[in-house]
């Protein structure tokens, strides 16, 4: 059974050369799908009124999705698909945290960054599909400051369906969100160890180094990574439901 | 130098500032107790006041309806006393010549020598000089008084009669019947003198009441014995022919007391204020004990010599008051003591010229140059007393006031002693005199407050200059760095007033003001920027200008004004600053979008790996460009934690391994320039490591010391002789960055092979 596979980017030699990566990455049978904006996107992923899709033949399993699109900005579509059962991955010219961030906050499992070579992002884009997404020092420390603050404080949610999203740059403003709620929830808080990962990834450290300055196995500190990107994941997810009630759209 | 961190502690106490504390180290933890108390009461004493208010209030309305009530009844009894309706003048030999008369009866005699008062049952008196002497208080002899006393009672006794004959020297009689001589007969001296009187007695009161205390009470029995010779004063300007009883009984005994209450309690203030001396307690019962020693008997008749041991014991008091304050300003350098000790001087000085005048106008044997010099002198220095009185609560209200009055003190003092001078020299007559001497020092008062006043503006222009710069140059510096804002205002403020001790305390005063009797200048810290997130927090200034000078409400409205400057040319720079970056992240979002997403198709339809790899390196480079002009500054450990991921992700393509050194004693903040240059240079020499040089290891070394920083990158590459390179593309780049941020780069062959390039910034911060 062939694999699904949607990437929304509008220029179209950047588009097939993410195809390209795309079939060198996987050895299944692939279908992708492109589109150039925001609306065929949606148009190809079709309604999402459901609580929770399930994941079928026809869902799709992994989606790339650019940042600037013609017709707004990749991230409203990463907020709309925020309980679409795929691997959702950002592609982008981007590599500061400013940008990046919100768009892990947004539910994205992993980002690329264009400009690498055909090599580095074939061999990425494999780690993120199977769970070792990116981390680099700028989003660790912004991770380590956002749990620090407490994902409600922060405006976890930067400028969730927004308009402001459309300017591109707005991602700095960090709105905080009165979500009236007290202590943190397990979900938002980073275990000692965690905080400790990302310490070191934000001084620049890679996994291995790590692994050796802690004492530990190399795939443990991979799993801690996973456990934050996790975390961000779902309390980002909480924070979309409760946003998501309060508007009237559930 | 650091005055906030210096007293950021939690204690309440005020520590004085490092370079100036230099006069307080003896007597530092005194005053500091004393201060802190000072500050707590200052800054929490709003809400007592409404309490206070009702009682003190009511006592001060009582008070102020007694004085009036007082005052005229005083009147009214006064204008209800009999009085012969004539003028006398004293001739040189001390008898009494009619100079003029509303009664019909006397018209003939006018120009005639008076011989004797009588009535047509009694036995007459002389009048003599004696009987127009309005005060006992300064005739000189004992007996003398005594007569003038007696005198006064016959001549009291005597116009109580309906009909009073006046003989005279050529032996013709007149009978006259007194009258009651009228409220318009008062005059105006009489007016001006009680209404003074009043206004020193009120102010007593409202000080006393304001906050009572030991000093505020001492303060009010100055003000209400002044009041009473003011009174005493206003009266005997009335004179005619005799003093009404029992004024003339009292005026001797009464005014010595006055006089005596004065002193002691001058002298107890100035042991007690503005610092308390040692052994306070010892002088001011000593002080007490000595004037009721001699007030006592001289009030009963007792001693001998009365006027001078009185005259003696006033000025022997004033220099102890002046000497008290000079050592008071030694132990505690309080402006206030220098104020009160030049008003001091001034008038113990002019208390013993005056004394000196009458006792020499009196050892002439003029009977009416002493009498005027007598009734005129007392009349002057008391109502300069009075007015010294009067201005010592308000010395820190308004520097202008200070320097109006002390220029018309001094001028009405030259004014007085030239009025003398012609009266006791050339004998001119009164109204010359005092005419010609009022034009003289009118003169010399419009001359000299032009000249004061033109000193003091051109100063102040001066440093209003140096202002002005100081101001722009602190708004910008606290832009960079917003927790120093407090120092940087306490630096400033410091220039202007100079003041002895300059503090930063944690608690909020609402407004500028001056406290402590004008010793103490506090203001609120302003919120400078939004960034400053501190503790309220004040300003406190004490002695201005090295302790010369009080604070005045002046002073306060000036700092207000500089403060508020300074947040406007904060809020400015600001502004600026946000335009700036505004300006510089759009610039930075279209080269990204626009450049960068052209250099990405092109790098994507590249024809060779080379030329594909050259375009991802523009493409980086413009990353790089981008982001510094997005982040106006980086930390270096944020940087440092990039810079290492990045070389990290390079060499590793390229199996190269990294060895990573970094050690720095400050977290210090990079610019953009040094930054990017940083970046771009290291980027630059490991892309050469694996380029050119094959190297299977690169070794990186990153120190930071003492704004030293040193940057070597070894790789173990087959590069060698590295001068005979040619200076492409990449090297003359890292040539020019280093050069850019203030550096030296060299490169060195290193055993067993491979090259070092030796990167050595030794003011890191110099550049921007």
């Amino acid at each position: 059974m062939a694999i699904k596979v949607l990437i929304v980017e509008d220029n179209p030699v950047a588009r097939s050369f993410l195809c390209r990566v795309v079939r060198e990455s996987f050895s299944d049978a692939i279908v992708i799908t492109e589109a150039g904006d925001l609306e065929s996107a949606r148009r190809h992923v079709g309604p999402l009124h459901a609580e929770r899709i399930e994941a079928t033949a026809d869902t799709f399993k992994l989606i790339l999705v650019d940042l600037e699109l013609p017709d707004g900005n990749g991230m409203e579509l990463l907020t709309e698909l925020v309980r679409y059962p795929a691997t959702k991955i950002v592609t982008t010219l981007y590599s500061d945290d400013d940008h990046l961030f919100p768009a892990l906050q947004c539910g994205a499992d992993g980002y690329l960054l264009k400009e690498d070579r055909f090599e580095v992002l074939v061999e990425e884009l494999q780690k993120i599909v199977r769970g070792q997404p990116p981390l680099s020092p700028a989003i660790a420390r912004r991770l380590l400051s956002h749990f620090r603050q407490g994902p409600g404080g922060m405006g976890a949610l930067a400028g969730l369906g927004e308009p402001a999203l459309a300017s591109g740059s707005g991602f700095q403003s960090s709105r905080p969100l009165p979500l009236g709620r007290g202590a943190p929830l397990d979900h938002e808080r980073l275990t000692p160890r965690e905080s400790e990962v990302l310490t070191y990834l934000s001084k620049g450290f890679t996994i291995k180094e790590i692994a050796n300055l802690m004492g530990i196995k190399w795939f443990t500190v991979n799993d801690h990574i996973k456990s934050i990107y996790k975390k961000l994941n779902v309390s980002s997810r909480a924070e979309a439901a409760v946003l998501a009630s309060k508007h009237g759209l559930v | 130098m650091d005055h906030s961190s210096s007293s950021r502690g939690t204690s309440p106490e005020l520590r004085g500032g490092a370079p100036l504390s230099s006069s307080r180290a003896r007597s530092a933890p005194h005053d500091s107790l004393l201060d802190s108390r000072l500050i707590e009461q200052t800054l929490g004493r709003v809400e007592h006041l409404a309490r206070w208010m009702g009682w003190r209030l009511r006592i001060l309305v009582v008070a102020a309806l007694v004085g009036c009530l007082g005052v005229l009844l005083l009147a009214r009894w006064m204008s209800g006393t009999p009085q012969i309706p004539a003028e006398w003048v004293t001739t040189p030999t001390g008898q009494l010549q009619l100079a003029g008369s509303a009664d019909p009866r006397l018209h003939p005699h006018v120009g005639k020598v008076l011989a004797g008062v009588g009535s047509p049952r009694q036995s007459s008196v002389l009048p003599d000089v004696l009987a127009v002497t309005p005060s006992a208080r300064w005739i000189i002899d004992d007996e003398d008084r005594l007569q003038q006393q007696g005198m006064h009672a016959q001549l009291d006794r005597l116009l109580h009669q309906q009909t009073v004959r006046l003989t005279f020297a050529d032996g013709r009689t007149a009978d006259v019947h007194p009258v009651s001589r009228g409220i318009a007969s008062l005059g105006a001296l009489f007016w001006l003198l009680t209404g003074l009187g009043l206004v020193v007695y009120m102010v007593g009161m409202i000080v006393v009441l304001a906050s009572p205390s030991m000093r505020t009470l001492l303060y009010t029995a100055m003000c209400c014995s002044q009041a009473g010779n003011l009174i005493f004063l206003a009266v005997e300007s009335t004179v005619a022919l005799g003093l009404p009883e029992p004024l003339s009984r009292l005026d001797f005994p009464c005014r010595v007391a006055f006089d005596l209450i004065t002193c002691a309690a001058v002298v107890h203030a100035a042991a007690l204020h503005p610092r308390k001396v040692p052994g306070f307690a010892a002088i001011a019962w000593a002080a007490w004990a000595s004037m009721i020693a001699l007030g006592l008997p001289t009030i009963m008749g007792v001693l001998t010599e009365a006027w001078w041991w009185t005259q003696a014991s006033v000025a022997v008091m004033g220099m102890v008051t002046v000497a008290l304050l000079a050592w008071s300003y030694r132990l505690l350098r309080h402006p206030f003591a220098i104020v009160m000790r030049r008003f001091g001087l001034m008038a113990v000085s002019t208390w013993i010229l005056l004394t000196l005048a009458v006792a020499i106008a009196s050892a002439d044997r003029v009977p009416s140059v002493q009498q005027q010099v007598a009734e005129v002198g007392p009349v002057i220095w008391y109502v300069f007393l009075a007015s010294l009185l009067l201005l010592m609560p308000f010395l820190s209200k308004s520097q202008q006031v200070m320097r109006e009055f002390s220029l018309l003190a001094a001028i009405s003092t030259v004014a007085t002693s030239l009025d003398l001078l012609f009266v006791a020299v050339f004998s001119f007559g009164q109204f010359t005199s005092v005419t010609l001497a009022l034009f003289l020092s009118l003169g010399l008062y419009a001359g000299a407050r032009e000249w004061v006043l033109n000193r003091v503006r051109s100063r102040n222009m001066l440093t209003t200059e140096r202002m002005f710069e100081k101001l722009y140059r602190i708004a910008r510096e606290v832009e960079a760095h917003p927790d120093r804002a407090p120092s940087l205002l306490v630096h400033l403020l410091q220039e202007l007033f100079e003041p002895l001790e300059a503090v930063v305390v944690e608690k909020r005063s609402p407004t500028v003001r001056v406290v402590g009797d004008g010793s103490t200048l506090l203001l609120p810290v302003p919120a400078l920027t939004d960034k400053q997130v501190s503790a309220p927090a004040s300003i406190v200034m004490r002695f201005a200008n090295r302790g010369q000078r009080l604070f005045t409400s002046d002073d306060a409205r000036l700092t207000d004004r500089i403060v508020e400057q300074l947040c406007r040319a904060v809020a400015f720079d600001r502004a600026v600053e946000q335009g700036r970056s505004e300006e510089r992240l759009r610039i930075a979002q279209d080269l990204h979008d626009d450049i960068g997403a052209r250099l990405l198709t092109l790098m994507y339809k590249a024809q060779s790996p080379e030329m594909e790899d050259y375009v991802r390196h523009t493409l980086q480079d413009l990353k790089t460009l981008t982001r510094g002009l997005a982040a106006p500054n980086h930390p270096l450990s944020h940087a440092a934690g990039e810079w290492k991921a990045d070389l990290t992700q390079r060499l590793n393509a390229a199996q190269v391994h990294l060895g990573w050194h970094l050690t720095f004693d400050r977290d210090v903040s990079l610019t953009v320039v040094q930054w990017s240059g940083l970046t771009r240079v290291m980027r630059e020499l490991c892309t050469n490591a694996i380029a050119h040089a094959g190297a299977t290891r690169v070794d990186i070394d990153f120190q930071l010391a003492a704004d030293r920083l040193e940057l070597s990158i070894t790789d173990n590459g087959q590069g060698r002789n590295p001068q005979a390179w040619a200076h492409g593309l990449g090297l003359g780049g890292v040539r020019k960055r280093v050069k850019q941020l203030g550096g030296e780069v060299e490169w060195r062959e290193v055993e067993p092979h491979g090259i070092r390039c030796h990167v050595v910034i030794p003011h890191l911060s110099e550049r921007p």
